[in-house]
């Protein structure tokens, strides 16, 4: 029982790492990069919250 | 696209999707530590006897306390993905951000791979029981790890909510078990009789030893910061879940202190490799043994999923600024999550599970936080200093400054000695990896960031400069 | 006039990620490779081990029993390892100094760099 439990574990590891890779080649293909990279520290203070008193 | 947020400047910009609650904080803070109580702490009592074992918890509870509050303010303040990152850059410096960040990934990554090892040894442990020696851990530990990056690849309401069930479950499987071994159900009795017996094996030295391993109990609770920019009220909801965080850690750590060495002889309970569930093996009963083998587990899952979790936030944070290649600081478009970060760390954490002992990893792993603890102390004194109370709002104000600050610095150079006593060479080795690392950061690295940038908190100038 | 940063080409970008990834496995492989790493228990065996020259009482010997060990002999080394927690003061002073001076360099580095950052985000054309 416990063999097949590792023949499976090794299968389902490499399933994960496939799916993973897959979509990250997708979306790098499909969307610009300079969108991907596009977010930025501090929006959310600058929308949400002042810190001045 | 509702995914996407327009600027002023009229360009379309990706971000963290803000998803979170206080309770998402709670399960991502507690959730990474619980696993301490499961696996780890214990050594504590191997390095300095029983009552060492329990002074160290109760230490290091009280060094984590003055993390928690120091934490909470800063914060609450400087909201930002990649926390004490964030803010060491603001308050400190880059030199000093960059270092931050560095800790913040190793801590992590290192503690993802101890847990991805404690899963493959408790498997082994289960089949051994069952008559099957000699499992092959290594599919069960490159499994764990795969699955949890995919799970925090696809989205981190998903996984917060998933970690805030397991670790439930995991906190519930201690009381569980304190309950009902006070109520007698266990077969062999509780016996503490080498408190009397053999006190300090190894005299008060073995009590400041201790104190290495009594930080595992909560390690990584000051990973909440990290979500700071996925919640959806981050001044409120993360002094809350982390005090609630603390709390929880404290009350499991003593259970877990007490059930452990009142049912183990303590030489047993030194160099056990999961001492709850080692603690319902002695008790006989397999409800309770079930219940801690699935305790174990859990905790293990949930700690090494908030590491990936952290650690990622951490790596992306840096990208972001041009610490690191600005290629890891991208945002998946569907998902919210900083994909490139997260499946970057996946061939690291496996590298360190399947090649270096447990110890190693554990060590490497408690160095890299103390460093960042030894830093809290002296950002918290400049964040008063350089703004001080009534300068800017924050969302909490600590009480007692600067009383926390200077126990918390008394407890980390006490913690230093501990590591140095057995474990010398390996923080040595650690301390020149950054000053190396600072040396290629300053030197070659920095001059791809952009200066002003860095400063994104809508704050005044800071006083003195 | 703000500091405008190199752009860096993308193979310049793997030798920074391969220069991080050296750096940190370095740091823990080398220690456990030269053998240097770890305190190792030393366990000190004692002849004709029984439960009670091993100094378990009745209650810790059925302990053992539900863990698996029935037999003295078998937790012999268990029972009687210990650490060894002599050290050199000398290797002490060169800890600290690496702690403390690590921490000064850090700060001081940091803050020649967090002046230039504040010069320009608070610069006078601002506010």
């Amino acid at each position: 029982m416990w063999n097949l439990l590792e023949y499976a574990a090794w299968v389902l590891s490499a399933l994960f790492g496939v799916l993973m890779v897959a979509d990250l080649i997708r979306i790098d293909m499909t969307y610009d990069s300079e969108l991907l990279i596009s977010s930025r520290e501090g929006e959310i203070e600058a929308t949400a919250e002042r810190h001045e008193l | 696209m509702e995914d996407f947020t327009s600027t002023a400047a009229g360009t379309d910009r990706i971000r963290l999707a803000r998803v979170l609650g206080p309770s998402h904080v709670w399960a991502l803070g507690v959730g990474i530590v619980l696993v301490g109580e499961y696996m780890g702490w214990n050594f504590s009592v191997g390095k300095g006897g029983m009552i060492a074992g329990l002074m160290a918890c109760w230490v290091a509870g009280l060094l984590y306390t003055c993390v928690a509050m120091i934490d909470s303010e800063v914060t609450s303040t400087v909201a930002a993905a990649g926390g004490q990152y964030a803010q060491a850059k603001h308050i400190v410096g880059p030199l000093m951000a960059f270092n931050v960040g560095l800790f913040l990934v190793m801590a992590y990554t290192m503690l993802e791979a101890a847990n991805a090892i404690t899963v493959g040894f408790l498997l082994d442990t289960v089949a051994g029981m069952q008559g099957q020696a000699g499992l092959n851990q290594q599919p069960f530990i490159v499994l764990s790890i795969m699955f949890l990056a995919w799970l925090n690849y696809r989205g981190v309401l998903a996984t917060l909510t998933f970690n805030l069930v397991i670790t439930a479950i995991a906190f519930i499987a201690i009381i569980a078990l304190f309950v009902s071994v006070q109520f007698g159900a266990s077969a062999v009795p509780l016996d503490f009789s080498a408190i009397t017996s053999d006190p300090l094996p190894y005299g008060w030295v073995g009590i400041i030893a201790s104190l290495h391993f009594g930080l595992w109990y909560y390690l990584g609770i000051e990973g909440t910061c990290q979500a700071a920019e996925e919640v959806r009220s981050p001044a409120r909801s993360l002094p809350y879940g982390t005090m609630a965080g603390i709390m929880t850690l404290l009350i499991a750590a003593t259970m877990t202190w007490y059930i452990c060495s009142g049912l183990m002889p303590w030489e047993y309970l030194g160099q056990a490799g999961t001492p709850l569930f080692d603690a319902a093996r002695v008790t006989g009963n397999t409800g309770l043994m079930v219940l801690l083998f699935v305790g174990t587990a859990f905790a293990t899952l949930a700690s090494a999923n908030g590491c990936i979790n952290d650690a990622s936030r951490a790596w992306f944070s840096m990208s972001r600024d041009r610490y690191l290649p600005s290629w890891f600081g991208a945002v998946h478009p569907v998902y919210r999550t900083p994909y490139r970060a997260i499946v970057f760390l996946v061939p690291i954490a496996l590298i360190f599970a399947l090649g270096a002992p447990l110890d190693q990893v554990v060590t490497f792993s408690i160095l890299s936080g103390l460093l960042g603890y030894t830093f809290m102390t002296f950002n918290m004194v400049m964040f008063r200093n350089k703004w001080p109370l009534g300068k800017i709002k924050r969302g909490y104000v600590h009480p007692f400054h600067p009383l926390p600050t200077i126990v918390l610095l008394v407890l980390c150079s006490t913690a230093y000695l501990a590591v140095f006593l057995g474990y010398g060479t390996q923080l040595s080795a650690m301390m020149c990896f950054y000053i190396v690392a600072s040396l290629w950061f300053h030197f070659r690295r920095y001059k791809f960031v952009r200066r002003g940038d860095q400063f994104t908190m809508p704050w005044p100038k800071p006083e003195g400069y | 006039m703000a500091y405008e940063p190199p752009k860096q080409s993308f193979a310049g970008q793997i030798f920074d990620v391969i220069t991080l990834l050296v750096l940190t496995i370095g740091a823990l492989y080398i220690p456990l490779y030269l053998g240097l790493a770890g305190a190792a228990k030393v366990p000190n065996p004692i002849a004709n081990p029984t439960w009670e020259a091993l100094g378990q009482n009745a209650t810790e010997q059925q302990q053992w029993a539900a863990l698996g060990v029935t037999d003295a002999a078998a937790a012999n080394d268990m029972i009687t390892a210990r650490f060894d927690y002599s050290f050199s003061w000398s290797a002490l002073i060169v800890m600290a100094v690496l702690v403390i001076g690590y921490f000064v360099m850090v700060v001081r580095l940091s803050d020649r760099e967090y002046r230039e950052v504040i010069e320009e985000r608070f610069g006078t054309k601002r506010r």
